[in-house]
């Protein structure tokens, strides 16, 4: 079982920007011979992340303002997607042989078994709805759902021989979302189309939803968390694991 | 997967057509098809300076953005920009209307090292 790394930040403190510095630390790392990491964590403030390439016209920065939103840029694909009620995770690996979607999916199984832990049902997206500019307006494929509602969105870049992907499991609901940030995202559909884990009755503490997704990519990607070599840091966090 | 016996090819799945000492490059068939629906691509600058290898520029799909690497050094002297408007053209004419930049070759040498059609057929069935 191969050694890899495992940050914790879900009690971090740092900036929007300070994520998304750190989960690029995780990709350019791999391309250096580093193992496969891990990371999960949560946002201390609420932040919008928007695609790579996404429009910056998307957003209502008057809004984000307002609702005390950083909004930051993401180095991976797709759209916005607002954080601060969300486990989000990260992992960076050698990029498999494999096409884009089928490496989405490889990974999916990993947050699918990590949810099963919360007796969460979560199957993985086979089709693709016309998307929006919010990331949870809309159902791509290797997307996570309970019924037809989404319950995690995830991103990739591929860099050299190296990919990170990272995505957002939604927790509980904030007192705002994307319809109130995002131009054109009708709140309507997007309560219909997405669910937290707290609306489906299982746990939602963020310790306890990392935990779960830690043995998730630990069983479904055979990597092991818990070796105590010396392995490089990435980041100041602590194990999970003690 | 189609790789035209005219071309040369790259590890990183580039191909290139060089006539009158410029080089055209575009990602193979079997590329856009292992990336997805491609919906953006950064084009280069024109007159940037590459080295062999260096990232040029990036394509969004499926949610997923990937690099694009020269595959012979040598400065940008065209972008292909209905690629910005039209970036499915990587998907649906990867080796015609899908092209993303040329490059003026000072060197020929660099070809010698890619791949022939053939080489790059066994090299993506590995």
């Amino acid at each position: 079982m191969p050694a890899a790394r495992l940050i914790d930040d879900v009690s971090s403190t740092s900036s929007a920007a300070e994520h998304m510095v750190a989960d690029e630390a995780l990709l350019d790392a791999i391309a250096t011979g580093a193992p496969p990491a891990l990371r999960v964590y949560t946002w201390c403030r609420p932040a919008l992340s928007l695609g790579r390439f996404q429009s910056g016209s998307d957003v209502d920065r008057a809004a984000c303002s307002r609702h005390g939103v950083e909004v930051v840029r993401r180095p991976s694909g797709g759209r916005a997607l607002l954080h601060g009620a969300d486990v989000t995770y990260a992992i960076a690996l050698t990029r498999p042989p494999e096409p884009v979607l089928a490496t989405y999916r490889l990974l999916a199984r990993a947050l699918v078994a990590g949810l099963a832990r919360l007796d969460v049902n979560a199957v993985v997206t086979e089709h693709r709805e016309r998307a929006g500019a919010a990331c949870f307006g809309a159902l791509a494929g290797a997307d996570l759902r309970v019924g037809e509602r989404k319950l995690c969105g995830s991103a990739q870049v591929r860099r050299g021989t190296a990919v990170l992907q990272h995505g957002a499991i939604l927790l509980r609901r904030l007192a705002f979302d994307e319809s109130d940030l995002v131009v054109g995202t009708e709140r309507g559909e997007l309560r219909a189309g997405t669910v937290t884990l707290e609306e489906l009755g299982a746990r939602h503490e963020p310790g306890a939803v990392a935990t779960a997704l830690v043995e998730g990519f630990a069983t479904a990607l055979d990597l092991d968390f818990t070796s105590r070599a010396p392995l490089p840091l990435v980041s100041s966090g602590r194990s999970l694991r003690g | 997967m189609e790789s035209p016996d005219d071309l040369r090819y790259s590890e990183q799945h580039e191909w290139i057509r060089v006539e009158s000492g410029r080089a055209t490059v575009g990602i193979t068939d079997y590329a856009q098809d292992a990336l997805g629906d491609v919906v953006y691509v950064q084009l280069p600058a024109v007159g940037s300076v590459l080295a062999r290898g260096e990232r040029v520029c990036e394509v969004e799909s499926t949610k997923s953005v990937s690099d694009i690497y020269a595959p012979i050094s040598g400065a940008v002297a065209e972008v292909n920009d209905q690629l910005v408007d039209g970036p499915e053209r990587l998907n649906t004419d990867p080796y015609g209307d899908g092209w993303i930049f040329t490059i003026d070759v000072p060197d020929g040498n660099e070809l010698d090292e890619l791949m022939r059609a053939d080489a790059y057929r066994r090299f993506v069935e590995q």
